[in-house]
């Protein structure tokens, strides 16, 4: 029983003519996305104290236990909260923090001797005193923390004896007096105090985390500028920190609260940037990047700089036909950095040397650094004996015609993107490849054996500030195992091997410099990776975070900066924190703007 | 009656071991979670401290029978870990301790159970109400254009994929227009209530629309009956015959599908949770798989699996009791 | 549709009519077909290979691709790796429709056997077969199929769809199972078996075109259950993998672009959404056919 007038018969048309019409209406009527920062700066030059200072991170806050913590979402808390023996500078230089000078060394390069600032309070109460240090080491070192850390404290006299239960104290470390504790090494080596910089060497109080009541996993009591009470933080939400009134490096901090907002994916945390509800972003899905990078008015606002990485396509140097110097050459010279770095809408910055930009031993015109040359490229392929021709339309490597070799990535959208450019490249040399994408896991146990793993998409981010963390760990023969070898290339060279042992120990610093140099020099020219780029990280804030430089070696240090508050930001700030516009303007054409 | 509830349990009981059995071996066979949780620079030594402290180096027999705590605890890092007699599985009601977050999975599940249930209960109402609302117009108009464009656009709402809509959502409504918060959870719960209006929506499009066909197939049955006519030729007025006789009957099959839907409740919705940041148990899910978090992975499943088992248990006990029937046919 | 195919899908000629009648069924079946035949000729229509990339011609210098119109051998552009989105587009429907007919197919033959099996003999089978149904219904699917799709080493798209199948029968089961136990106390059925029918022909004359009615009904929506699913599944980065690519995973990689280069999103979102639709809207216009209530 159809009913037939005619508005029944074109009703459906009618219907979908409305719903478009109103998808339409929002499409092209919604008010656009906001250009420019919604708030100014006061415009005050001198620091203020004051405020409350917002930021993110898209995953889940693990722990702010310095001895467990691992990863940069801790540690950008943990920052906020306890401070280091040492600390860096801008310049990445080593500074004292919560000691009142440099450690001495003493004449063999074996004992540090540490001397701790006075007055300095612990936010559970107590102040700091040798005794911490001692038992902060011996927390994290000892067996039942399980410490990811203490690879980098192995070189302490008595460790591995403390470790295996067979000693109840580490008998390279001695407190001397109330304010002095002294180190001594099995052999000189100078990246320890880099170590002691580290946040798992961090001075915790021993009445807090020695207290069998107390849940370390959730509570937290350092020195640094902010408190947190277990309460303010509502896991997977955010954690609220307050600023520590007996801060010994008055008169910072200068911000009165820090809210850390967990698990924000980036689209959504960009937004809410752009709408003036966090302070400071830092990943960006890739069409906010470029909105960021090109918008006029945020442009004071930003800074983008490299990070302390490096990537690259890594080639077996065991296996065929890799084992042959100029094959890996001929890679390392076909890949076509500029297309990545596009690709990736140029956050990315090429390079040719396994030492990222700024690091001891990096050399801008390092002689045999690696390049993008097709033609080069061939001839290496020439001297390899596989040389290259044209055959229709593809190219094909003598002797190589047959081989498909595996070429391994990590999981992710980005994974498979560089493995499919890296096949449309080595494609050129007549190399063929199939992109073995497997999670992440499986990628490090396999690539970790030998002759497992031909080609693989490999990078390294840094520990510490010191060429001995990539040379040494990446490079070095001694980084070779039968398991979870770190070094997946399995390059090996003694005159490297002999170079790097000797640096690491070098107390002179030209000539230790002059021994990486060396050692960079070597290594480019076996390519054992085709060195390919360091990632560009971008950071944005808001016009009235001020003080803020990125750190070079800590990612998004929010300890010291402040906020020059407009009055109107105070007051949208104040008891909550979310502002949504309520712009029902946005229901007028062209936003109530006409 | 006593003996049917019996059953029943030890029935549901043996489910749950099934899943459990299941999501373990699945879970064993994910990949190593100590290699995802120390990440690029992970050495060798690091690695297998860490399988020691969780009990990875054990057999995988030991492993499953300390993680349903019928044999001693493997895990280090547990109060109960004595080496020897201490226990630690689910009949301690303990599912063990998330990799990625330092904290027990039960508290972590129960921290995030709430939100989800905040989230889910909220697109029910919007689904029950819009869907009946509709429903109801669309049955009174039966076949005039206000009904079959009605139902097209629910078929709309049917077939559009919430990663879609919830995008669109989101970037229009949240972002371009600002209404609502983008995303995430706020801090108080009027914020909870208020951020969770468009995810509850996107979420609701698709149940609102499965309400609205069975609302409207049920009324345009009802009200074809003899004894609404009846009503209707008495004079009641339309309104009151809808509410009285219309709305009364299609009651049952919409309660029924609340029912099937509860399980939802505790589950999350995985798509929406993700792309409105909001930190739930879908959210909290579809992370520990990207992280191979396996303790946090099957405890969700297993508290899922364990509420959809209890709610069928307390359903059939329930019809059982009411209609003795019920029981003689599952004898 | 010709009345040969119409009187196998509908054994009561008052079906095929009710189902001709119906405008929206009609739509939906001429959706559905349009979209197959897209997926099975459109590969071949495509202009460029899926996978070619151009980084050079095809990326803006801030790695934006380019727009629809800037280069008249890309009529849509290209994607974020500089790929043509037209043949890319194509080629993902194959992919998408593979593996939700293919998942589907698998699901309504076990969801079937199992039903009827189960239905007609009862007893041990019966009980053995349902409580595996009630174990896999109180799993949470896309969390499991999620988990199990990270532990396949290396997936691959007929690992998708066994695993979508293999998951995705248990409605089907149970429909199945009450309509044959329904079927099995009919008269006629009863006395065919009085008069010594073989078992395989009661199942195959008796049994199976009773039981088929639901099946095609509930095998259409699955259909675009399993879309949404394998492109949800993408959505989370866990669906196809490269070098095969869906609409789902399309999608995905367009999200990252969606302020600046929308079509990357609304292309295969919309596609996927009117292949669900047409689906959707067959399988409606089916179930009212068969199953008659107005």
């Amino acid at each position: 029983m159809r009913s037939t007038r005619r508005i029944d018969r074109y009703g459906p048309l009618l219907a979908a003519g409305l719903g478009a019409a109103i998808i339409a209406y929002i499409a092209f009527f919604a008010p656009p996305e906001p250009q420019a920062p919604r708030w100014d700066g006061a415009g005050s030059t001198e620091p203020q104290h004051g405020g409350t200072f917002v930021f993110h991170h898209e995953s889940v806050i693990r722990t702010f236990d310095p001895a467990i913590a691992y990863d940069e979402l801790s540690s950008m808390g943990i920052r906020l909260l306890f401070d280091g023996l040492l600390d860096y500078d801008e310049e990445t230089r080593l500074v004292p923090s919560l000691v009142e000078a440099m450690p001495t060394q003493s004449e063999d390069g074996k004992t540090f001797t540490f001397r701790l600032r006075r007055g300095v309070e612990f936010h559970c109460g107590g102040e700091l005193t040798a005794d911490d240090v001692l038992f902060t080491m011996e927390r994290m070192l000892g067996p039942d923390t399980s410490s990811p850390g203490y690879v980098f404290y192995a070189n302490i006299t008595g460790v591995d004896e403390y470790r295996a239960g067979e000693s109840a104290h580490i008998r390279g470390i001695r407190v001397v007096d109330d304010r002095t504790i002294e180190f001594a090494l099995d052999e000189p080596d100078q990246t320890f105090l880099n170590a002691m910089a580290m946040p798992f060497a961090y001075p915790l109080p021993r009445s807090h985390y020695e207290n069998p009541t107390v849940d370390v996993r959730t509570t937290a009591c350092g020195t640094g500028p902010f408190t947190l009470d277990p309460d303010d933080w509502e896991h997977g939400v955010q954690a609220v920190f307050e600023r520590n009134q007996n801060y010994w490096n008055a008169p910072l901090p200068y911000v009165d609260r820090m809210i850390y907002q967990e698990n924000l994916t980036r689209d959504v945390a960009t937004m809410r940037f752009r709408n003036g509800d966090l302070d400071a972003v830092h990943r960006f899905s890739p069409a906010d990047y470029i909105f960021l990078r090109n918008a006029p008015a945020w442009q004071p606002y930003i800074d983008e700089h490299p990070k302390a990485n490096l990537w690259g396509v890594g080639m077996n140097t065991q296996m065929a036909p890799f084992d042959n110097v100029h094959v890996r050459r001929a890679v390392a010279f076909v890949v076509d950095r500029e297309a990545w770095k596009r690709q990736r809408s140029n956050r990315l910055m090429p390079t040719g040397q396994p030492l990222p930009r700024g690091f001891m031993g990096y050399r801008e015109d390092l002689e045999g650094a690696h390049y993008t040359d097709l033609d080069r490229a061939r001839e290496e392929m020439a001297l390899a004996g596989h040389p290259v021709h044209r055959d229709g339309d593809r190219w094909v490597a003598e002797g190589l015609e047959d081989t498909e070799i595996e070429f391994w990535v990590g999981e992710g959208d980005t994974g498979r993107q560089y493995g499919e450019m890296a096949q449309a490249d080595l494609a050129k040399i007549g190399l063929r490849i199939s992109i073995k994408q497997v999670s992440f896991p499986v990628y490090l146990e396999e690539s970790g054996k030998p002759g497992r793993v031909p080609l693989l998409l490999t990078g390294w981010n840094m520990d510490f500030p010191d060429p001995a963390n990539f040379l040494d760990v990446l490079f070095n023969t001694s980084s070779i195992s039968e398991q979870n070898s770190n070094n997946r290339t399995f390059y090996s060279n003694p005159i490297v091997d002999d170079l790097l042992d000797r640096a690491r120990i070098e107390q002179d610093i030209t000539a230790r410099e002059r021994m990486y140099v060396e050692a960079q020099e070597l290594i480019v020219a076996d390519a054992p990776w085709a060195f390919m780029w360091s990632d560009l990280t971008m950071e944005a804030w808001q016009p009235y975070v001020r003080g803020y430089h990125p750190s070079p070696v800590y990612s998004m240090d929010y300890r010291d900066l402040w906020l020059d508050l407009p009055k109107r930001r105070m007051q949208a700030r104040h008891g909550t924190d979310l502002q949504p516009r309520h712009r029902l303007s946005g229901l007028l054409p062209f936003g109530g703007n006409l | 009656m006593l003996e049917f509830a019996l059953k029943r349990a030890a029935w549901a009981s043996f489910v749950m071991l099934a899943v459990i059995t299941i999501v373990f071996m699945l879970v064993s066979q994910i990949g190593d979670p100590c290699a995802a949780r120390l990440g690029a620079n992970a050495r060798p030594e690091q690695i297998a401290a860490c399988h020691e402290q969780y009990g990875f180096d054990q057999p995988l027999t030991a492993q499953y029978g300390a993680y349903l705590g019928l044999s001693s605890c493997v895990r280090k890092s547990s109060p109960n870990y004595d080496g020897g007699e201490g226990h630690c599985g689910i009949l301690q009601g303990d599912l063990g301790e998330s990799m990625r977050m330092e904290q027990d999975v039960v508290e972590v599940i129960l921290t995030r159970l709430p939100r989800s249930m905040l989230l889910g209960a909220m697109a029910m109402g919007f689904e029950v109400l819009l869907g009946v609302f509709i429903g109801i117009i669309a049955a009174t108009r039966r076949n005039t254009w206000f009904d079959t464009g009605v139902m097209a656009t629910a078929f709309v709402g049917i077939s559009a994929p919430t990663f879609l809509s919830g995008l669109l959502f989101l970037y229009f409504f949240a972002f371009r227009l600002g209404w609502f918060p983008v995303g995430g959870y706020g801090n108080t719960p009027l914020e909870h209530i208020y951020s969770a209006i468009l995810p509850a929506f996107t979420l609701a499009i698709i149940g609102a629309a499965t309400y609205a066909r069975i609302m409207r197939s049920e009324m345009v049955e009802t009200l074809r009956a003899d004894y609404v006519r009846t009503a209707k030729a008495k004079g009641l007025g339309p309104v009151a015959v809808i509410m009285k006789h219309g709305a009364r009957n299609a009651l049952l099959p919409i309660v029924t599908l609340m029912g099937l839907q509860l399980a939802i409740l505790v589950s999350g919705a995985i798509i929406t949770e993700s792309i409105f940041a909001w930190p739930g148990v879908g959210r909290l899910a579809i992370e520990s798989i990207h992280n191979l978090d396996a303790p946090i992975i099957m405890g969700v499943v297993i508290m899922v699996s364990f509420t959809v088992q209890f709610g069928n248990f307390l359903a059939d006990v329930a019809v059982g009791a009411l209609d003795p029937r019920v029981r003689v046919d599952q004898e | 549709m010709g009345s040969r195919i119409g009187a196998f899908f509908f054994s009561d000629p008052r079906a095929l009519r009710r189902f001709r009648k119906n405008r929206g069924a009609t739509a939906g079946l001429a959706l559905v077909v349009l979209v197959t035949l897209t997926a099975v000729v459109g590969p071949l229509l495509a202009p460029h290979s899926p996978e070619e990339q151009n980084l050079e011609e095809l990326l803006h210098d801030n790695g934006l691709p380019i727009a629809p119109g800037e280069n008249p051998a890309h009529p849509l552009g290209a994607d974020t790796l500089g790929r043509d989105e037209l043949s890319r587009l194509l080629h993902g429907g194959a992919v998408s429709m593979q593996v939700a007919l293919f998942a589907t197919a698998l699901a309504v033959f076990i969801g079937l056997s199992i039903g009827i099996i189960s239905g007609y003999f009862g007893g041990a089978v019966d009980m053995f077969a349902m409580r595996g149904v009630d174990i896999l219904l109180s799993l949470p699917f896309l969390l499991i199929v999620i988990a199990i799709q990270r532990v396949v080493d290396r997936p691959e798209l007929w690992t998708l769809f066994l695993l979508l199948g293999l998951l995705s029968w248990t409605t089907l089961a149970r429909v199945t199972r009450a309509k044959t136990m329904q079927v099995r106390e009919l008269e006629y059925v009863q006395a065919a078996r009085a008069l010594g029918m073989s078992r395989r022909r009661i199942l195959l004359r008796h049994v199976l075109p009773n039981v088929m009615g639901p099946a095609i009904v509930i095998g259409t929506t699955l259909v675009a259950q399993m879309i949404i699913v394998e492109s949800a599944m993408s959505f989370l980065g866990f669906g196809v993998q490269p070098p095969n690519a869906s609409w789902g995973s399309m999608l995905r990689e367009g999200q990252q672009y969606l302020s600046h280069a929308p079509r990357l999103v609304l292309y295969p979102g919309l596609l996927i959404m009117a292949t669900v639709f047409g689906f959707n809207l067959l399988g409606e216009g089916l179930r009212d056919a068969l199953d008659p209530k107005d």
